[in-house]
């Protein structure tokens, strides 16, 4: 009677030990992560931008925003590796500066994001009734028109700031994340747990964060990575459409969108096609981490 | 087909849209209507002109006033107001104008979507795992991560200018369009370019979808019968397969609806999405208020029609 049970973990057939070592969800997903060759190559990229972010805020081979530190569209060259603009700015310079709009609205929009839709969506789904059809409602309206119209109104109702351009894009993207949270909790706060830490005298705010969410923080996380392309992606239509950070700071939408006249005139395609690779490459990447992760911490889920 | 519940379901939905559709008019009007400046400013008018000119329009009313006024004339004329940009001008026959543009340009670029998107993603499911899958997959995940003014960019550099220089005039791609509606070679380039970015998505949905029933029993059972392979994956398995596809047909069109709007600008094509961002510079408020309250009724009513075919293609669903 006094044996131990022995637990799966350490049953040894033969001298081999069948059953695996038992690992946390977060250690196997991160396991799994580093397997993904798509996924590493986009995180290996991905930090190198973020270095290269952190030292745009110090050291451009050229201040990036002098006009005339070289011919205007000066191609390519040794001493301007991706040529100049069209006021005889350093592209490279610009370029790297503008890491900075494109990394931060992505992350801020992705914390705001969390935030406010992780908690609208909670509450929603776990006190249902007159809180979730007033969230649901919203969710619908918010669906009904088209989000980069709602950013523009917003942009300019609110000013040009970068802190406003992040608002205006967060108030156009939460909506999947609200309605994600709200299904999590309207399906964990039948499970067994919820009702045992209810009888156990836990008060809502407890049950809400401290045993629905860890649950339902996978999904969670993996819709967060999501937010973050489709976060710059928008800033980057607003500045391609003249409603960006305001001149002369660079953000790659708004270079391309300086670089769209000399394109279609025919002299110098490289203004533009710099800042919409760089563009395009990170938005890949993110997507690419973005299903790694999704795979990784989160197998059942198909999209 | 249309059973009592569908029709109540139809009705439900209606109020929904006509609900969204004024609150949406509303918050739009509120903000418009509370910006600094008016359409006013470039004319250098001030005081007892100013007050003149905004009595005139009806502008120094208070803001929910004036939304019943605009209301009113929607419902009693069928009108969105006049332009305070070209002051006078009747909205109504130039949005609509405008609409037809965009539409065309919208209708095209779906076709573009669900051709490339479904296309591809059943090619990529038929050969799951060759270089065609990796191939078109690829080419998916690229079509969803490039903004459509690089794509438009691109064709504007290959085939209005390399082309153009390479066959001496031959192949050109000629802008801004040359009339309203410009013709089927003009509309090509940027009805690709908008269609791209949401082929992927659908590529993507059709080759798993794909993927998921073509392993199913009544597939080995249609093959057993010895029917001919095109057969079974056309008729039988895509039209299983179009169910979850038809899901994501509501986002695709409201993501065609918000890249029109950029690719309108680039290619200077005269539709809605051009005219609403020229009336937010040129605070020509009663056009912006009124771009974006079609906008809206349009979204509704296409996720309505996606939600419709949905029963058609999926006898089991229904309201």
């Amino acid at each position: 009677m006094a044996t131990a049970m022995p637990t799966p973990a350490t049953i040894d057939y033969a001298g081999g030990t069948l059953a695996r070592e038992q690992v946390s969800l977060w250690r196997d997903g991160i396991r799994r992560l580093r397997r993904n060759k798509l996924a590493l190559g986009a995180a290996i990229y991905l930090g190198f931008l973020a270095l290269v972010c952190l030292v745009s805020i110090f050291w451009t081979p050229y201040k990036p925003n002098v006009i005339g530190t070289c011919e205007t569209y000066q191609l390519p060259s040794a001493a301007h590796p991706l040529g100049c603009d069209d006021l005889g700015r350093d592209s490279l310079s610009r370029l790297m500066v503008g890491s900075q709009v494109s990394l931060s609205v992505g992350l801020a929009t992705a914390i705001i994001v969390l935030g406010v839709g992780v908690v609208v969506g909670l509450i929603a789904g776990y006190f249902r009734g007159a809180a979730d059809a007033i969230v649901s409602l919203g969710i619908n309206i918010f669906y009904g028109v088209p989000p980069l119209l709602v950013a523009v109104a917003l942009y300019v109702l609110l000013g040009s700031g970068l802190i406003n351009i992040i608002i205006a894009i967060s108030a156009t993207v939460w909506m999947d994340m609200a309605r994600l949270a709200r299904g999590q909790a309207l399906s964990i706060r039948e499970r067994e747990f919820i009702e045992a830490a209810r009888a156990g005298g836990a008060r809502w705010g407890k049950i809400l964060f401290g045993h629905i969410l860890p649950n339902a923080l996978g999904p969670i996380i993996v819709q967060a990575t999501f937010v973050i392309p489709v976060a710059i992606l928008t800033a980057a239509f607003l500045s391609f459409l003249g409603f960006g950070v305001p001149p002369p700071k660079a953000d790659w939408g708004g270079m391309a969108n300086e670089g769209l006249p000399s394109l279609q005139g025919g002299f110098d395609p490289y203004i533009l096609l710099f800042p919409a690779l760089a563009l395009s490459i990170t938005l890949l990447a993110f997507n690419f981490f973005g299903d790694g992760l999704r795979d990784a911490f989160d197998p059942r889920q198909k999209r | 087909m249309l059973t009592r519940g569908t029709l109540i379901y139809i009705g439900q939905r209606l109020v929904l849209i006509v609900f969204t559709v004024v609150v949406v008019s509303f918050g739009v009007f509120a903000v418009v209507h509370s910006l600094p400046g008016n359409a006013f400013v470039s004319d250098r008018v001030h005081g007892q002109a100013l007050q003149i000119l905004l009595h005139e329009y009806g502008l120094d009313l208070p803001i929910p006033l004036q939304y019943w006024n605009w209301v009113k004339g929607i419902v009693l004329h069928g009108s969105l107001g006049v332009s305070l940009y070209i002051r006078g001008l009747p909205i109504t026959p130039l949005v609509l104008r405008e609409l037809s543009v965009s539409a065309m340009l919208g209708g095209s670029a779906l076709i573009v979507t669900i051709g490339l998107g479904i296309t591809f993603g059943v090619l990529a499911a038929v050969r799951q795992n060759s270089w065609v899958d990796y191939l078109l997959t690829s080419i998916a995940v690229v079509g969803y991560s490039v903004p459509s003014f690089v794509i438009a960019s691109l064709g504007i550099l290959i085939f209005g200018q390399w082309l153009n220089n390479l066959t001496q005039g031959a192949l050109y791609y000629p802008e801004p369009w040359s009339g309203t509606y410009g013709s089927l070679a003009e509309l090509s380039l940027p009805a690709i370019a908008l269609g791209f970015y949401t082929s992927g998505q659908i590529t993507r949905i059709t080759r798993a979808a794909m993927l998921d029933v073509i392993q199913q029993d009544y597939i080995r059972t249609a093959r057993a019968k010895g029917l001919q392979n095109r057969v079974v994956v056309i008729r039988h398995a895509l039209r299983n397969a179009l169910v979850p596809v038809t899901s994501i047909l509501g986002p695709t069109v409201i993501s065609i609806i918000t890249g029109s709007v950029v690719i309108e600008n680039i290619f200077g094509i005269p539709g809605l999405g051009k005219e609403f961002v020229e009336s937010i510079f040129q605070h020509d408020y009663n056009v912006t208020v009124g771009v974006f309250t079609i906008y809206a009724i349009l979204i509704g009513f296409a996720n309505l029609a996606v939600d419709l075919v949905y029963t058609v293609i999926d006898p089991r669903i229904r309201y």
